[in-house]
């Protein structure tokens, strides 16, 4: 009896709190709850889809960050920058192919997407599985921090890289010579392939539902979906997937199983970062824009993602990923954009305080 | 013996000339003195030698070395770079007077510490700290003597060394990796700002605020240190991490604070709404529609500190200032010494080795760790004071999370755990991003613009883009980068280690023999006989 009072106290101050402070940082709740009741139905589903839309990228960055951490129990913190280089290698490509500013066909379009997509893929898990190779794979046996410290390092090469490389402007004309802090427009290839095709830009335009619903959002969210999918079957159907389970089960049995663990961590890294790349390509073409520092801000969305779905634990990831978008769209809808940042790592530190194991992930001791 | 001693007069004299030909002849004067003491401290420590004349001769090959390569460098700065880069060479009485100077401090001093090395250990002790003192205290005179404008870089270099020296309790003693410590440096700075500065007309004065400033800070290390305890060391990196990204967006966006209390003003007029009374309540209101922090536009000005004599610190004096943050450094190292070998510190230790062991012993993690947070947060606050009143305007973009990780990344150079490898990892980093950055721009640039652009005019493409990568100030978070990866890889336990923590990180190694900093600078002092 005392216990449950003891606790009805502790929530109605911890409520009183947030109803208290909670304006400071956008959420005011008799406003919040006034401007939904007031909006039409639609908005809330509206929020909904492009929650999905961002969510579908964020879940597979987040996919990166979960295997790795599966594997060698790393934060992989230059994940979020290689998916950074993932969106310039995009852009580069489709600059060459000669999509940008000439209004191309779109025979020429979807050609230069799927080489965009296929570069940006390659490119990305060779240059995580390098990042292994040269920053993580000697650590392996020192202390749990070392390796953290020099991912954190690694985060700033390639974040310095993509600087460099947005102010290449004999590279890629349309970046612009003011240097390469600035963000970039990406362009919006999905946009002008809807219009070449006849359609509206919005296709359920004439459905009368009142939702907005684009190629942007449909490609996202079919390519995610797609690409989840694979990764699933791929980890729970393959030799190779069977490997790599068994290494984030434990790695000295493993090894003594016959596993070659140094391949097992490579191609883990290959896949994080292919997918890292995948993201890249989807999220310049849906958000349109290229900014040397967006790789941190995604990256921390999506390890949160992680966190969230239960780290090294594939479909956590994914629904971690949608939450997180979710969550974003909605803050950004109803609470203000400049806060969202905020709210997202105050989820983190929530669940990490009262459901360190996430939502799917097996409950596990703490491991010093 | 001859062939290391020449060895190491090269290196010493390269590493000078790489600053000399930067900054010109008269930096010779500064730069000889330095490459000196770092000579006799160094190689010089190895010259066993009782009787002080013989130690200093041994010195003597390689200082003349050292100074040799210096004047060398100096001179082909003069009379080759210098043209190249489009600069009036100075004039060649300057520049014999400067060198000579240059040389003979750099042989006197490499002499002189030298000598001190054969003097009983106390004595030794003794007299490096006079003659380190010495240094430093004339150190702001002779550079505005030389008119070298270094002392307002080196008081930025000393405020990193305080936030490094707060951060090394947190990372090194208690070895908990904190990643937003700058939120701490922040929350340090616009305590001095809101308290200080004319636009909230408050008025304090600077010597108050910077203890309230100190405690604040410390204050919420407690507040954001208390929910990442149960965590394990990497998810509180990231929450850490997290905080420090909230910190300055919280302090961009109070420009428009309202704090009303909810119960008064919104839920007991919807109770009566919603039976039908017409009763009012009075809305207890703390605070409506404040502005704060000002946003983007930051606090400016900001109070300064006041003292009879001197009068009130101005911009463009920076000696006042430089002895101001001296006293702060001074007071914090003999404060974080205390703490290193106080129960506590052997607490933080203890848990930084084996937590569960250590609370087997009776140490009370949680206790230990939160007061970490809060020691470590406290000296950023005493950053943060300093930093607002002397730059006199605080915006919340300057506390980003690169200011965190520029802070591990002077520690881990310069060695996790031990405070004068902190001091050093401090300046070399900040000498290197405030000193030599620039001054390397500035030779590139004056080096393109006169020789290679003119030489790749038939190339438009190649001339643009040349002249457009051409800055090194571009490439600063990638040597921050390399600096940590490279630590990591080959030096984990920093340029100067603590003898606990080197033996953690090598634990293997320990029967394999002197490693290969040993065989250069002799056998590490355990830290404790230093103090």
């Amino acid at each position: 009896m005392r216990a449950i009072l003891q606790r009805l106290v502790i929530a109605a101050l911890a409520i009183y709190i947030v109803l208290l402070l909670g304006p400071i940082a956008g959420f005011d709740v008799p406003v919040i709850a006034a401007r939904i009741a007031a909006d039409p139905p639609q908005q809330l589903l509206q929020f909904f889809i492009i929650g999905i839309a961002n969510g579908s990228i964020i879940a597979i960055i987040a996919l990166g960050y979960t295997m790795v951490y599966g594997i060698i129990e790393l934060i992989n913190f230059a994940h979020g920058d290689v998916y950074m280089i993932g969106v310039f290698t995009a852009l580069t490509v489709l600059s060459v192919a000669g999509t940008i500013g000439t209004n191309p066909s779109p025979g020429r379009i979807i050609v230069a997407l799927v080489v965009a997509l296929v570069i940006a893929v390659v490119f990305c898990a060779t240059l995580n599985a390098t990042i292994e190779r040269l920053a993580y794979r000697r650590l392996r046996n020192a202390p749990r921090l070392a390796p953290l410290i020099s991912a954190i390092g690694m985060s700033f090469i390639l974040e310095n890289i993509g600087l460099i490389w947005a102010g290449q402007a004999w590279l890629i004309p349309s970046l612009g010579t003011t240097g390469g802090a600035s963000q970039k427009a990406f362009p919006d290839l999905l946009t002008s392939l809807t219009a070449q095709f006849g359609l509206d830009v919005n296709l359920l335009a004439g459905t009368g539902i009142g939702l907005r619903f684009t190629a942007k959002d449909l490609l996202v969210i079919v390519l995610a979906a797609v690409l989840m999918i694979s990764l699933r079957l791929f980890v729970q159907n393959t030799r190779m997937g069977k490997a790599m389970r068994a290494t984030a089960q434990n790695r000295d049995a493993a090894k003594m199983m016959g596993i070659d663990i140094d391949r097992v961590i490579t191609t883990t890294f290959l896949i994080g970062g292919g997918l890292a790349g995948a993201a890249g390509l989807m999220a310049g073409l849906y958000n349109n824009t290229a900014w040397w520092f967006m790789g941190f801000r995604a990256g921390l969305q999506a390890f949160t993602a992680a966190v969230l779905g239960g780290i090294g634990n594939i479909t956590g990831a994914m629904l971690g990923g949608i939450l997180i978008g979710l969550l974003a769209s909605f803050s950004d809808g109803y609470l203000n954009a400049r806060w969202t940042n905020a709210w997202v790592f105050t989820t983190l530190v929530l669940i990490l305080l009262f459901r360190p194991s996430g939502l799917l992930g097996e409950q596990v001791g703490q491991k010093a | 013996m001859n062939n290391t001693s020449l060895r190491s007069g090269v290196i010493f004299g390269i590493l000078g000339g790489l600053v000399v030909f930067l900054f010109g002849a008269w930096s010779v004067m500064v730069i000889g003195v330095i490459i000196g003491l770092a000579l006799g401290l160094t190689f010089g420590a190895r010259v066993k030698e009782k009787d002080m004349l013989k130690a200093a001769q041994h010195e003597l090959v390689p200082a003349s070395v050292a100074a040799a390569v210096l004047v060398a460098i100096s001179l082909l700065q003069n009379f080759v770079l210098a043209p190249a880069t489009g600069k009036v060479p100075s004039d060649i009485g300057i520049v014999i007077a400067a060198n000579i100077v240059g040389a003979l401090g750099l042989i006197f001093f490499a002499g002189l510490t030298t000598a001190l090395h054969a003097l009983p250990p106390r004595q030794e002790q003794i007299g490096k700290l006079a003659l380190l003192a010495f240094l430093i205290v004339t150190f702001p005179f002779i550079d505005s003597f030389a008119g070298l404008r270094w002392t307002p870089q080196l008081i930025f270099a000393l405020i990193f060394v305080i936030l490094g020296l707060g951060l090394n309790i947190v990372v090194g003693y208690a070895g908990l990796l904190d990643l937003g410590y700058a939120a701490f440096f922040a929350i340090g700075a616009y305590t001095t700002g809101i308290l200080s500065s004319p636009q909230h007309d408050i008025h304090w004065n600077f010597w108050l605020v910077i203890w309230i400033a100190a405690a604040v800070a410390g204050i919420w290390g407690l507040i954001l240190g208390a929910p990442t305890l149960p965590l394990r060391g990497d998810y509180l990196a990231i929450v850490t991490l997290g905080f420090g990204e909230i910190v300055p967006v919280v302090f961009k966006n109070l420009t428009k604070v309202t704090i009303q209390d909810p119960i008064t003003c919104w839920i007991l007029p919807g109770l009566f709404r919603l039976f039908g009374s017409s009763t009012t309540t009075q809305c207890l209101t703390l605070m409506r529609d404040e502005d704060l922090t000002a946003g983007e536009r930051g606090i400016n000005p900001i109070g300064r500190p006041w003292l009879p004599f001197i009068g009130e610190f101005q911009s463009d004096n920076p000696i006042p200032w430089y002895f101001l943050i001296l006293a702060i450094i001074l007071l914090s190292i003999f404060l974080i010494r205390r703490l290193h070998n106080s129960r506590l510190g052997r607490a933080w230790m203890a848990i930084r080795e084996d937590e569960l062991a250590a609370a087997q012993m009776g140490i009370n993690p949680v206790r230990a760790k939160l007061l970490a947070f809060a020691m470590g947060a406290t000296f950023s606050g005493f950053a943060g004071a300093f930093y607002g009143a002397y730059i006199r305007g605080i915006f919340p973009s300057v506390f980003d999370f690169s200011v965190s990780i520029i802070v591990l990344c002077t520690i881990i150079l310069g060695g996790l755990g031990n405070i004068n490898g902190v001091i050093v990892g401090g300046l070399v980093i900040m000498g290197a991003d405030r000193l030599f950055l620039p001054a390397l721009k500035d030779f590139l640039k004056g080096l393109m613009d006169h020789t290679v652009l003119p030489a790749l005019a038939s190339n438009h493409t190649l001339q643009l883009a040349v002249s457009q990568n051409a800055d090194p100030i571009l490439y600063r978070f990638l040597l921050f980068g390399l600096t940590l990866v490279i630590m990591m890889a080959v030096r984990p336990e920093g340029l100067i280690p603590s003898a606990q923590r080197r033996a953690e990180l090598h634990a293997a190694e320990e029967l394999a023999g002197p490693t290969i900093e040993e065989e250069i600078t002799g056998p590490t002092v355990p830290e404790g006989k230093q103090a």
